[in-house]
């Protein structure tokens, strides 16, 4: 058998090529860094490597935790939930119910444990597959921190913040405790009895089970070591931002699966080490560093950054394919050719990252004093895609770089882009809160860069900014009612579409238009839900709402997005028995307003808000006085008036 | 020059992997109508030399020449264009689709796009009669035997007009009766013409079925006899020396009953298992495949449950379903399925030998990592496990030496009692006659072994007493001196008479 031939291999060539393998997601880490290194100026820097280090920091401690699941070849996509609710409860007990802060951080972390629990209970004794039982988790978890913090963000207690902050002034803790975590990562897998039992049970489970390891217990203590780590992922990842966010961490499960795997772990069990995970995790994270150094357009990073993780995990295929099995590549080159071949995809890995971001590099390096950032909390909705587009009008007409990027509703992400626009010293940064508080420590960190921040839509909590630039959303709100009241002739039951629970937008629009509905006591509001501000889920929720409630008279919609969903919803219906009002005055929502099926949009001027938060930012940057607030008007617009506002 | 009825010829082929070199200088051929037997010890290089055929792996040096014209096979599709077809120990079947749909996978018969199934069926209920396979063509894989998937494989194989079929160890899985009746098969498929390369660790079988046998050896061929050549003078060629006794086992005084089964049931399983292994014994059990026989060594040793009945070791009594307690009681399994059940296949050896003890080497949870190394080379060394180092992956030891591994694990864990279950299932001669040297010296130091072995005469060579089971009951025991394979297999296929009322093995004929 040609595979048993193998044994007659010198031990020295052996040792060698593992050392090869156990390096292959490294030679991909150190491709990168070499390729931005040579693309960008400000990607070499020691304030900027740590700024990578801090920013890789939550996503290895989930990875970390990840990574003993998936070496006992399981799977959990609960991380980011359990993260979040981990980091709510801390924030809830130490602030609302006024437990004392290490009493709130044991329950944190208590938190985490239990969810893995019950993970690791439902797959051992429930026998429901891994991917199942987490994604109910996934769910549950994410609803329980809503739950807990009722929709907005908890101010995080600010001993426990300091876990956000640098120790000696330059040392971010993250960072240290993401080293640690790894360290202990590293011991348990290599060195502990739960941690030598993961790879046998990942690698053979029967044969585990029948060699006398307990595998149904191992499993559970596998998945609640997963949630330990998620539960100190959430906790760093609240601590930097000051503020525990229901809905932080979305998604990042991926991001842990993503770095285990990049990091030569195999889905199928039985291999992966801390190291490779770490590395996997850092490769993330300079690739989202340097693509916003490199002002790199928001939506195609989302390209590069996945085709850089399949190219990062084809690169360590094809080494341990050509290293591990020769026998399958069937061909009788020596080992000379195959790294040839490893060689060959490195560089093309090199090639397609250079190429790729250089071709997409936006920016123009010729004003580069005159350089500006712009951080949107998304581009997913037209509403801010307006706002790109005036800000890009007006950096263009006064000749300035504008870097824009897209934080994907994501208050870490967009504090680690207002990170980078700080370490590459723009003239001035434009920022569109994902979260009000959540952005209080990197503006602040801006301010002591003596870096001018220009708030646009949504403030900044905790921190100086030069300007905010926004609409007026309390009397917007007030205008919505009174609008939709008067169609409504005073009397009738209502529907209220909220916008995504937290957001400074909502509350204000909420508040002003309860307020503004006090006048209209014939008025009632027999529903209350929240769509997220999104078409999709204002269409579902409306339609949920309609088998309750057939009859209602109006719709009051906290953006423009929603109450399109919402006509959808009502078919027929909108605009003939059932009035709805939107808000933003989107150029969809126009169109539904000439078409009658909106009755009115309480109208920004999202162009209009892009456009003068630019014009401030250049005025603070050039040292000129701005004023702090500067409201840019509403509107509302109905048929009446829809034709003189285009958009 | 080659005659008409060639069908295939190797001459002088090479093959080096990096570091080694598989095959070096072999020569081969086959004609229409034969069976032509490959015999070599595992990892000579006779799987290296079908995959060649099957275009697997391309050789470095020599030629191939089909129909006295040199071909290159680069690929499955090359191979399945001369008419050669390969049956490969482990299937390549889908579960869950039907005899028919696994049959033509990839050639279904269509009309308008869409799977004609009714002629699929047709055709392949033509060929499963050729096989002579009792099989519908609408039943799923998944619920055949192991016999019956490879009379599937077979049809398929004949579905691909193959001229020249390739059989890889067929008969390791089988029962005798399935044996027999897979040779019916073989005879008829060389009487339509076919030219067979089987390959076989049986030699009685080579009499039994071959024309010719190519001996292989260390990746050269050393001979090309025929078939009628005695075992003895194979033997020799193949390990180049001769092994002077095939089961040379050494029955020390037995001691007190170590193990002791009682009244062990799983309804609709097993019923009514009593028997017992006193120290320093060897007991066999033979019977058919799905007697029973692993399923009751699987309930011993608490791997699965059972519904009545009592184990006890020495006089401790077990409890149910429950493997640490078997083996804090000093039982060990080496389970039928080495890769599937007995190994941890991407682990080190030095990773897999010290999986049993893996729990006791361990400190405040942290592992002793430098005694387990420790005991794991010294364990390798004296089973005289032959690997590069005890970091090689297991996956890439031979089967005997993957074994050696398995036992070893318990041997290290101070195993008192160790079940071995199909302990030589696809090894070659040497490596065989070493474990049974190894079953030999547990025994001597005062173990028991209870052994489940489908290989007759090995359960004859080995055992002290042999218990046959037949239909999930005892039909019997006999002592050594008695044991018979006519007396064995009279027993395996008798309805015991507990079928009806209670029993046990002691009543058995030829007992004590």
């Amino acid at each position: 058998m040609a595979t048993d031939t193998l044994k007659s291999r010198p031990g020295a060539a052996g040792g060698l090529r593992r050392l090869l393998l156990d390096n292959g997601a490294l030679t991909a880490l150190v491709v990168l860094v070499i390729a931005m290194s040579a693309l960008s100026g400000d990607f070499l820097t020691a304030d900027n490597l740590l700024n990578v280090g801090v920013q890789a920091a939550v996503t290895a401690i989930l990875a970390f935790g990840v990574t003993f699941v998936i070496v006992s070849a399981g799977i959990d996509l609960s991380v980011g939930s359990v993260a979040a609710l981990s980091a709510t409860v801390l924030a809830w007990s130490a602030t609302e119910a006024g437990v004392p802060v290490a009493l709130a951080v044991v329950l944190a972390v208590a938190t985490g444990v239990a969810c893995g629990l019950v993970n690791g209970f439902l797959i051992s004794y429930g026998k429901l597959p891994p991917f199942i039982a987490t994604l109910a988790m996934l769910s549950v978890a994410r609803g329980l921190s809503l739950v807990v913090s009722q929709g907005s963000p908890i101010a995080f207690p600010d001993s426990v913040s300091h876990l956000g902050d640098t120790l000696g002034g330059w040392l971010p803790v993250p960072v240290l405790v993401m080293v640690a975590m790894g360290l202990i990562t590293a011991l348990v897998l290599g060195r502990t009895y739960i941690g030598r039992s993961m790879y046998a049970i990942g690698g053979n489970e029967e044969a585990a089970r029948l060699s006398g390891l307990r595998v149904k217990r191992h499993k559970l203590a596998i998945y609640a070591l997963s949630g330990l780590f998620a539960a100190a992922a959430g906790i760093v990842l609240a601590a930097r931002l000051s503020s525990a966010q229901p809905q932080a961490a979305q998604g990042y499960e991926l991001d842990a699966i993503a770095a285990v795997v990049i990091g030569g772990a195999s889905l199928a069990g039985g291999t992966g080490k801390a190291s490779g995970t770490l590395i996997g995790a850092l490769i993330l994270a300079v690739l989202r560093n340097g693509l916003n150094l490199l002002s790199v357009s928001a939506f195609w990073q989302q390209v590069v950054i996945g085709v850089v993780i399949a190219l990062a995990v084809l690169l360590d295929t094809v080494r341990r394919k050509a290293g591990a099995t020769p026998a399958a590549a069937g061909t009788g080159q020596g080992g000379r050719g195959r790294q040839a071949v490893t060689y060959v995809v490195a560089a093309v890995v090199a090639v397609a990252v250079v190429g790729a971001t250089s071709l997409l590099h936006g920016g123009d390096p010729a004003g580069k004093e005159r350089k500006i950032g712009l951080s949107l909390s998304t581009l997913n909705n037209p509403f801010f895609v307006q706002i790109r587009a005036g800000a890009e009008q007006e950096a263009e007409k006064r000749g300035v770089d504008l870097t824009v990027t897209d934080a994907q509703n994501d208050a870490s992400q967009q504090a680690n882009q207002l990170q980078n626009f700080t370490s590459e010293g723009l003239g001035a940064i434009v920022v569109n809160p994902v979260d009000s508080d959540a952005a209080g420590p990197s503006v602040r960190s801006a301010n002591k860069a003596d870096i001018p921040v220009i708030a646009v839509d949504r403030g900044v909590g905790k921190a100086d900014t030069a300007a905010l630039v926004a609409s007026d959303n309390v009397e917007g709100g007030r205008m919505g009612a009174r609008a939709l009241a008067e169609k409504l002739g005073g009397k009738g039951t209502i529907v209220i579409l909220q916008g995504q629970a937290g957001t400074s937008a909502s509350r204000e629009r909420g508040a002003g238009f309860a307020e503004g509905l006090r006048a209209y006591p014939g008025i009632e509001v027999v529903a209350k839900q929240p769509a997220d501000f999104d078409r999709t889920k204002g269409l579902d929720v409306m339609t949920n709402l309609l088998q309750a409630h057939p009859d209602i008279d109006g719709v009051f919609a906290e953006n423009d997005e929603m109450a399109l969903g919402a006509i959808k919803a009502l078919g027929a219906k909108a605009g003939r028995s059932v009035q709805v009002v939107g808000f933003d005055g989107t150029p969809d929502g126009l169109k539904a307003v000439e078409a009658g099926t909106l009755y009115a949009s309480v109208a920004q001027v999202p162009k209009e808000l892009g456009r003068i938060a630019v014009d401030n930012a250049l005025r603070a940057a050039d040292g000129e006085r701005v004023e702090e607030l500067v409201k840019v008007p509403v509107k509302v617009v109905t048929k009446e008036n829809v034709a003189g506002f285009g958009g | 020059m080659s005659n008409a009825d060639e069908l295939l010829r190797i001459e002088g082929i090479r093959k080096t992997f990096p570091g080694v070199v598989a095959l070096d200088g072999v020569d081969f051929d086959l004609r229409r109508g034969e069976v032509h037997v490959l015999l070599g010890e595992n990892g000579a290089g006779k799987s290296t030399l079908i995959k060649m055929l099957s275009g697997a792996y391309t050789p470095d040096a020599g030629r191939i020449l089909a129909d006295g014209r040199e071909v290159r096979i680069g690929g499955a599709q090359d191979s399945e264009r001369l008419g050669i077809a390969t049956i490969y120990q482990e299937f390549n079947l889908v579960p869950d689709l039907t005899v028919a749909e696994n049959i033509f996978l990839g050639r279904q018969p269509r009309r308008f796009g869409m799977i004609d199934r009714k002629r699929m069926e047709a055709d392949a209920e033509v060929l499963l009669a050729r096989v002579g396979v009792d099989v519908s063509p609408r039943a799923r894989v998944r619920e055949l035997g192991i016999a019956r998937l490879q009379m599937v494989e077979i049809a398929k194989a004949l579905s691909l007009d193959a001229r020249v079929l390739i059989m890889d160890e067929p008969t390791a899985v089988l029962t005798s009766e399935e044996v027999d009746r897979l040779f019916a098969i073989v005879r008829r498929l060389r009487a339509e013409g076919v030219g067979i390369v089987f390959i076989t660790h049986h030699l009685e079988e080579i009499a039994a079925l071959g024309d010719r046998v190519t001996v292989i050896r260390d990746g050269r061929s050393v001979g090309q006899v025929p078939a009628s050549t005695p075992e003895d003078e194979l033997v020799r060629l193949m390990v180049g020396r001769s092994i002077e006794q095939q089961y040379p086992r050494e029955r020390p005084e037995t001691g007190t009953a170590l193990l002791k089964v009682e009244g062990l049931t799983r309804d609709g399983v097993f019923h009514d298992v009593s028997f017992e292994v006193r120290a320093g014994e060897v007991v066999g059990i033979a019977g058919l495949v799905g007697a029973g026989r692993t399923e009751v060594a699987r309930a011993v040793f608490g791997a699965d449950p059972y519904d009545a009945g009592s184990v006890r070791v020495g006089d401790v009594p077990l409890r149910r379903h429950d493997v640490n307690a078997a083996m804090a009681a000093g039982i060990g399994l080496v389970p039928e399925d080495r890769k599937g059940q007995g190994l941890v296949l991407d682990a080190s050896v030095e990773e897999n030998l010290g999986l049993v003890t893996l729990r006791s080497a361990t400190r405040a949870g942290l592992v002793d990592l430098k005694r387990q190394r420790e005991a794991a080379a010294r364990i390798a060394g004296q089973l005289g496990v032959r690997m590069a180092g005890l970091g090689q992956h297991v996956r890439t030891l031979s089967g005997g030496n993957q074994q050696k591994v398995v036992i070893g694990k318990w041997l290290l864990a101070d195993t008192r009692v160790l079940i071995l279950d199909e302990p030589t299932r696809g090894i070659d001669v040497g490596a065989k006659v070493e474990i049974y040297q190894l079953v030999n010296e547990l025994t001597a130091q005062g173990a028991a072994v209870l052994m489940i072995s489908s290989d007759l005469p090995e359960v004859l060579g080995m055992s002290d007493r042999v218990l046959v089971m037949a239909q999930g009951r005892i039909a019997g025991e006999l002592a050594a001196g008695d044991a018979t394979q006519d007396a064995v297999m009279a027993l395996a296929v008798s309805t015991p008479a507990g079928s009806t009322n209670h029993s046990n093995g002691t009543e058995a004929p030829g007992g004590h």
